[in-house]
Parts: structure tokens; sequence; C-alpha cells
């Protein structure tokens, strides 16, 4: 990819008068594969290549992104980029000011070992099809599905202060789901493989193994208890619940653009505003954004602003630390730049953005935590949120559950979910296990129009109270 | 205007001549080109305004009982080359028991009022100044509206369909998406409101309605009141209405029904929901917000009846999914793109294989007025907005929104207190059957890239305060 379109780019804003720009130029290959009860269902593969032109004018920002790379067409997007922002300026009371940054020239790659366009679709489809079909353990189980997406991005980044960035990035993943029926019940388990990486992850894995897994899970779930509602219960909630919860109720708020409002229309402010300092939790409460961590979906080194990736802390030991910032939002809060910012393509402006948000260690094990417990429940494996606009009260159903009696397992529940109040919650929090572990969540969405991203997310096993619904 | 079709024309030309000369039995290639442009209003400013232009093509391919779907942004020579090569690799992988075929040639009928010339040639400038009249309006409400955020886009696309069966459909059009949420404060009570609306022309566009109505809804709300945890009877305003029949849309499209929502898969012909419930989807009525004289793949639009009187009637189909299950195509392709990190825009979208989904659906209306509704109820619950809707439990219908605005207690037939934050907490089926009543006008109404016309109508549902 040739860079000198994308400096291009940026001199000509900067000719125009744009007093910041930078330019992303991308290119990507995307494969999807869906199979479902033995067959394909969609077997997809998208190329797309193309320039996204960030400019700040009199203090506002544009954008243009155009699939047109020639010069002509990059000339007519960066007039354009530059037309808005002036056009957004009339009514921009506060002039965008960005914090300092230092700038890079580099180039980096994510670690592949099986490229993904190395190995033939054909070949990706066949692997596809078995693991799918492993999850059909019996005849309860009447729906299986696989879904693999694997993507590879190159891109190139420039702006006027010098910054040439190129970063060579695979993902790939797969979601294996298993629906088991019963009379009248239904029951359904699933599990995500992935990370950064090339097609390795699924040689690594046991993935035929992990299917029937899955399948079992879902057919177990048929004889399971359905949970009773239960007030303030002691709860121990597994890594991969623990995900779903720190991507909600820690990761969204610490986003710094949510924090000021600015997405407040649809997906909502934080309840933490302000109390940067404060205490919101008990002792054992901490949680970072780490996009430097290899092998993770969020993985980067630098961001869609050149800033280079590092630990962010949002909570030590209950105190609420800090959020994730753009250049321009650590120019508010007047803090470093701690590389926030993302887009999914091209086409899209960055936001703010998690890359791996995940609780932090403890020194409990997990067998001493469910030793411990008299009466609680252990909460395993993520499956649906329902969160209010300012991160503060949260449901998160489970995929299972089992009730702790003296220190034992007991009963097998299905259809449980907790809600809870945020700060309530990590208030609770007495107990957290050493072992953290980072899942992928392929799917958090956020800003308009949408952009549907990547992240991971994970923690340790965690001991809190919080109310159990059961079902109705 | 005409060059875009042109190219669009020449590269979709040539993508089938390379397909015949590769020795593949059919192929289609759907081109596009979407222009969008938003402008996000954030803290009383706009925060920024940014453009995409996207040209592009999505082909399909059939070699004997194999089909094959790639797509590209870049219309070189050498990369169609490459495009009808990715479409073969992935045909290979994708045998199918059954004969499949693209779409045949079909009469087009003609949709009135979903281009505007004007709308598609709204200047950027032009564009800041009407997205920022919500602001102004809202602030010209009340003083005591503190904060506005919201959004404004503008779409114009153009598509072309062609296959080997001589299908040549172009379709284009224009819409806006507007929204606005606005903050008001008295001493310690902070309340929202919002409104969002979205058209095919820009005479549709009334940025002084939508500011003042997000305003009077957050001003409404300043002194509210807890609620009690019950089962009320629910009168779902336009915008939750659109959250329900959202989620119906899924669970009549065969393909997302089998693979992720299978709550009617087995109800075919069985009453799914209270008789006040017709289901229709009209992809030709004028001004229609999914209005288009053709489907993603070329078939001319129809209208039809989904859910009659409360009885599923039928699945919609695209002839893919049409053929899997022994059915005709029912005209209802639509492109998405299921693929994480791949883009998918308000507009036209070219990365994804059709799949069948209800392209214009609405509730009929019913014989109410929406003051009727509410005059009618003598204790119950007004819901103008979901937020965070989720269908928790898919496969049993387990349904949950946050009502964090526009909420209000209805009692002897008035409009009563604001309520305070709550949270709905229901079944989607039982919902559906429990609706008595709907309202006799459509409006268009929506949030975050989901608008469509619907009426108000009334239902029962669980409803428990937000501590």
């Amino acid at each position: 990819m040739e860079e000198d379109l994308a400096l291009f780019a940026v001199e000509h804003a900067s000719k125009l008068g744009a007093e910041y720009v930078d330019a992303r130029l991308e290119d990507h290959y995307n494969e999807l594969i869906i199979a479902a009860n033995g067959k394909v269902q969609r077997g997809v593969i998208n190329r797309k290549r193309g320039i996204g032109i960030r400019t700040l004018v009199n203090g506002a920002w544009g954008f243009q992104s155009t699939t047109d790379l020639t010069k002509k067409g990059i000339k007519q997007a960066t007039e354009i980029a530059f037309k808005v922002g002036k056009a957004s300026s009339k009514h921009v009371p506060t002039p965008v000011k960005l914090a300092p940054a230092k700038t890079y020239k580099t180039s980096y790659k994510t670690k592949v070992k099986v490229d993904l366009e190395n190995m033939a679709f054909e070949d990706k489809l066949k692997e596809i099809i078995t693991w799918e079909k492993k999850l059909h353990t019996s005849k309860k189980i009447v729906r299986g599905l696989a879904e693999y997406t694997g993507i590879k991005i190159h891109k190139v980044f420039v702006n006027n202060e010098g910054a040439n960035i190129r970063f060579f990035n695979s993902l790939a993943w797969v979601s294996l789901k298993a629906d088991s029926k019963k009379g009248d019940m239904t029951q359904f388990y699933e599990r995500t493989v992935g990370h950064s990486g090339g097609y390795e992850i699924f040689q690594k894995n046991d993935m035929e193994k992990i299917g029937l897994e899955v399948g079992r899970k879902a057919e177990s779930l048929l004889k399971a208890k359905a949970a009773k509602t239960e007030k303030d219960a002691t709860v121990i909630v597994d890594n991969d619940y623990a995900a779903l919860l720190v991507h909600e109720i820690v990761g969204h708020p610490s986003e710094a653009d949510r924090v000021l409002g600015r997405e407040a229309a649809w997906a909502g402010t934080t309840w933490w505003a302000g109390k940067i300092g404060e205490k919101i939790g008990s002792d054992y409460l901490t949680a970072y954004d780490d996009p430097a961590i290899p092998g993770t979906l969020g993985y980067y080194q630098y961001d869609d602003e050149g800033v280079k990736a590092e630990r962010k802390v949002l909570i030590e030991k209950g105190v609420l630390k800090g959020h994730m910032h753009s250049r321009e939002t650590a120019a508010i809060f007047g803090v470093k730049p701690n590389a926030g910012m993302r887009a999914i393509t091209f086409e899209y402006i960055p936001l703010i953005r998690m890359s791996n948000t995940f609780f932090g260690e403890g020194d409990w094990k997990e067998e001493e935590l469910i030793k411990e417990t008299k009466h609680g429940y252990l909460i395993s494996c993520m499956r649906h949120p329902s969160i209010d606009d300012k991160r503060y009260n949260w449901t998160i159903s489970a995929q299972e559950a089992y009730e702790i009696k003296n220190g034992e397992l007991t009963t097998h529940l299905r259809d449980v979910a907790l809600t809870s109040i945020a700060p309530k919650f990590f208030k609770s929090i007495s107990a957290v296990t050493k072992k953290v572990e980072i899942l992928p969540l392929p799917g958090c969405g956020k800003g308009d129009p949408m952009q549907a991203l990547y992240v991971g997310n994970g923690g340790p096993y965690i001991r809190g109270v919080a109310t159990i619904l059961g079902v109705k | 205007m005409a060059s875009i079709l042109t190219s669009l024309k020449e590269a979709g030309d040539a993508i089938l001549k390379i397909a015949e000369k590769k020795g593949l039995d059919e192929a289609e290639a759907y081109l596009v080109s979407n222009k969008l442009l938003t402008i996000r209003l954030v803290n009383n400013a706009v925060f920024e305004s940014k453009g995409v232009h996207d040209i592009g093509v999505g082909l399909r391919v059939i070699k004997g009982n194999m089909l094959g779907f790639s797509s590209t942004a870049d219309l070189s020579k050498k990369s169609l080359e490459r495009l009808v090569d990715a479409a073969v690799s992935t045909a290979k992988a994708r045998k199918l028991p059954f004969k499949y075929s693209f779409p045949k040639l079909g009469k087009m009928p003609k949709v009135a009022g979903i281009y505007d010339k004007k709308l598609a040639e709204l200047p950027s400038e032009k564009a800041v100044e009407l997205a920022y009249g919500m602001v102004d309006a809202s602030m010209a409400h009340s003083k005591k509206i503190v904060d506005n955020a919201g959004v404004l886009n503008v779409v114009n696309y153009e598509t072309l369909v062609l296959n080997s069966h001589e299908v040549s459909a172009k379709n284009m059009g224009t819409f806006f998406e507007a929204s606005l949420s606005a903050t008001a404060k008295n001493g310690k009570n902070v309340s929202e409101g919002s409104e969002a609306t979205a058209g095919r022309s820009i005479k549709e566009l009334k940025p002084k309605n939508i500011g003042e109505k997000a305003a009077e809804m957050a001003v409404s709300g300043l002194k509210s009141q807890k609620l009690k945890e019950d089962t009320y009877p629910v009168i779902l305003d336009y915008e939750p209405a659109v959250g329900v029949l959202g989620y119906i849309s899924y669970l009549v499209s065969p393909m997302i029904a089998k693979l992720y929502f299978p709550l009617f898969l087995d109800k075919l012909g069985k009453k799914v929901a209270s008789s006040q419930v017709t289901l229709i989807d009209d992809p030709l009525m004028p001004k229609g917000i999914g209005s288009a004289p053709v489907d993603d793949e070329g078939t001319p639009s129809k209208n039809q009846i989904i859910i009659n009187k409360g009885f599923l009637k039928k699945f919609v189909y695209d002839s893919f999914y049409g053929a899997i299950d022994k059915k005709k195509t029912t005209g209802n392709a639509v492109r998405v793109s299921f693929a994480v990190g791949v883009s998918s825009f308000p507009g036209k979208n070219y990365n994804g294989e059709p799949i069948p989904f209800a392209r214009n659906p609405y509730f009929k209306p019913g014989k109410w007025k929406r003051e009727e509704l509410i005059e009618e109820t003598k204790q119950g619950l007004l819901v103008r907005r979901f937020h965070y809707t989720r269908l928790t439990n898919p496969t049993r219908g387990d349904f949950t929104s946050v009502l964090r605005m526009g909420l209000y207690a209805v009692k002897n037939g008035e409009i009563a207190d604001a309520l305070k934050k709550s949270r709905l907490l229901d079944n989607l089926l039982n919902l559906l059957r429990n609706v008595d009543a709907v309202s006799d006008k459509l409006v268009v109404a929506g949030s975050w890239g989901d608008y469509a016309h619907t009426p108000v109508i009334r239902t029962k549902a669980h409803v428990a305060p937000i501590d």
C-alpha cells in the first residue's frame, strides 16, 4: 500500500488550512463462514481498501472517507473533509484542542503462524462443519451453529505532525452454539474461541472437543433446575461472566467521551462522571484496559491517533483512577492521551473504544472461594446484557449456575440472571482469584453510524452480592 | 449522477463477462454507490461532520450446485478478476443439496416519493444548519434545558442488480435520520427527553419539531415518582412500538429464525398475537422508509400480509431461502453484512449476501386515536421510549428494555405523573398476545439506525423500578 496517497491527503488538507489532519489508508480482508445443522449458511470473502481523512478546522472535526484511491478521488475527499469541518466550526463554542502526543515512525505486525489467506477457504469450511457436527451430541440438540470470522488489516496511519505507523493485523474467532429441546423447554449453550493471530488458534485448541462440550452443556441444561429469584445473594462469577460484566459496567462507562456526555443520544452517559479519585468499590476491585497484550482481540501498539498503547488503570483498589482517552478528551481532563481511539475501518471516524478491559487479580484460588461459601451461587458464562444508560443498573444473564451449599457445588441451575446497581455490587466484592483470563468479545457496538468492534474482556473469579433473577 | 451509474454498469458488465469466461453457470453483480453525511451534535454544539462515499460490488456465482459470494470496493480490472476468483473459492466450499438459480426478469413497479434531488444534493453547510436547528429549538423551548445531543444522517444511494438472466434493476433513493436527546435540569432534578424520526425528502425534515418534542419530554419528567412494580396495561408509543416491530421482523425471517431467534419456527398458521395484530410488509408504500421498486436481488416489490389478525400467515423469503424451503421468493432479499469488522452504514450495503427480511413492515393501524387509547386506560403506563432493548432469551422470548425516559402513569384516562427510570421485563410473545388496541395513524419513529412506520399499541407488561 502506497503511503504516498495518505501523505498527499495530509499535505493537501494542511494547504487548505486544517490545523490538524490525519489519514488512515487501509486494506481489509474479511472472511465469514456460518454453518448450521451440518450445512453452510454463509460463505463470504470481503475485500475493501480506501482512505479516511480527518481534519480539524477552526477547532471543529471534519471527516471524509472514500474508496476512490486515485489522486483525484483523494483530493476531492480531502476537500470535503475540510469543508464539512469548516461548516461545523460555526457551532463549536469551544474549539477542539489536542493533548500533545509523541510522534512515531514504525511498522509492526501481529504474530501469525498460519496466514488466513494461505489456507484454502474450502478446507476451513470443512473443519467448521466438522466442529458444528460435534455440537449434535444427541437428538435433544435441535440446532447447531458455528460462526467463523477471519480478518486481515493492513493499515497506514499518517498525520501532519510527522507520525507514520504501519500495522499488519490478523484476527480469527469461532463461536459454537447448541440449542437443546425437550418437550416445551428449550435451552442453549455457546462458546467463542479466538485471538489476534492466524488460523493456528484452531489448531492449538481441540475444537471438536469444545464442540462436544458445548453440545453436552446444552443437553445438561434441560435437566437443570430453574433458578429462583433471591435478593442479595452471595455470588461467585467466573472469568467468562466477569468478561461481560467488566465490559458493560466498567469498560463502557470508562470511555471519556461517554463521561463527557457525548454519547448521550443513544448509548448513554455514566454515573461516575466527576468521581475520579473517589472510592467506588471495595479494596478487591481493580480494573484495567490494556491494548498491548499480544494474542488478544483488542491488541494494538498504536491507536488510530498514533498514540502509543499503554496499560490504563481504570479502578485501583476500589478507587476510580482514570478513563480511556482520545487526544481531545485527554486535553479536556488535563491528562496524557492513553491510546483509546479506534475505528473499525477507514470509513469511520475513530471513537474511544475498549481494547482489552479486565478486572485485576487477587490472591484467592477458585476452589477456596467455593469452599468458603456457606450459601451462594457460582454464576458461569455470559449470556445477554441489558444495562441502563448511566451503566448504573445492570442485568446480565448467565448460561448456567450452581447453587453452593456448605462449600460445595450442588444444584445445577438454568435461566439465571443477575441484577444489581454498579456501586452496590462494586462495594460488595469480597474476594478475587489469582488467575485472570481475557476472552474474545467480537461484537461491541458504539457510535452513529454504529461500529461493531472486536475487543478482549475478562477477569478472575469474583465474589460479591447481587440479586438472582429467576424465571417469572 | 449518471456517471456513477454508468461506471457501475460498466463494472457489472465486466464482472459478468469474466464470470462467463471462467465457465460459471450464473453470476449476479450487486453494485452500490452509497453516500452518507453525518452531523453529530454533542453538548449543545456540532461535534463532528463526517462523510462516506462507498462504491463497490457484491458478487454471487453459481457453478453446478455450488454458490459463492465475494465483495470488493476496488473496481479495477485486476481486482474484478480477483473478485470472481474469491467468489469461486467460496462456492467450492458450499455445495447445495437443492437446485438454485438467481431470480429471473420481472416487471418493475414504480414507487413514489423515495428520491429527493434536494436531499441528495444537500450542501454540507446546510446540513449542519438543519442539524443545529434541533438544538436551537430545544434550547428555545425551555430555560430548563441544559444539554442536547443528537445526530442527522443524510443518505443518497444508487444500486444496480445485473445477473445472467438479464435482470438489470436500478434503484435510487434518499433518506434522512434525525434525532435529539435533551436534558432538563431544575435544582437537583434531572430528566431526559428525546425525539427521533426519518424521512425520504428534505420537506419531511422538521428540526424545530424534533427539538421541541425532545425538550418537552425532558421537562415533563422533572417531577417524577417512583413506579410500583407490577404488571400494567402499557401504551407503547411510536418509538417503543418500533422496538417491538424490529424483533418481530427478525422472527419472520426464516434465516434468522433458524439460526438465532426460533420463536416462530413452529408457528406457521398458528396464532402468535392477539386479533388486533396484523403485520404488513409494503415496500411499495409511497415515501415508505423501506420502500423500493425491487428488492436487493432485483425481484419486484409487492405488498403482503405476514400476520393476519394474530395468525402467522407466512415467513418472508429471498430466492435462496425460498429454494431451501421450497417456496418462491416473496421479494424480501435484503443485503446486510453479518461480519464483524465490515462496514454497515445506513443506506445500501454490498458486503453481504441477501438474507430474507421484512423491508417496510408495519402493524396495520386500528380504530383508536392515540388520545383515545390513553382516555380508555383506567390505570396503566404510557411508554414513550425504549432503551437497550434485548431478547435476553431468544429461544423462550424473554424480553427487556430500560424505560430510560418518557415514562408516565396513566390514571383514569389521563396522563398523570411522570415516572422515574424503570425496566420492562416480560416475554415478547406475551406482549403480542396481550395487544388489545392499536391506534389509527402510522408515524415514522425509531432509534439508532432502526426506523419504521408504526401506530401506537396497547398491551400488558411487567415493569419494575430501577433503584
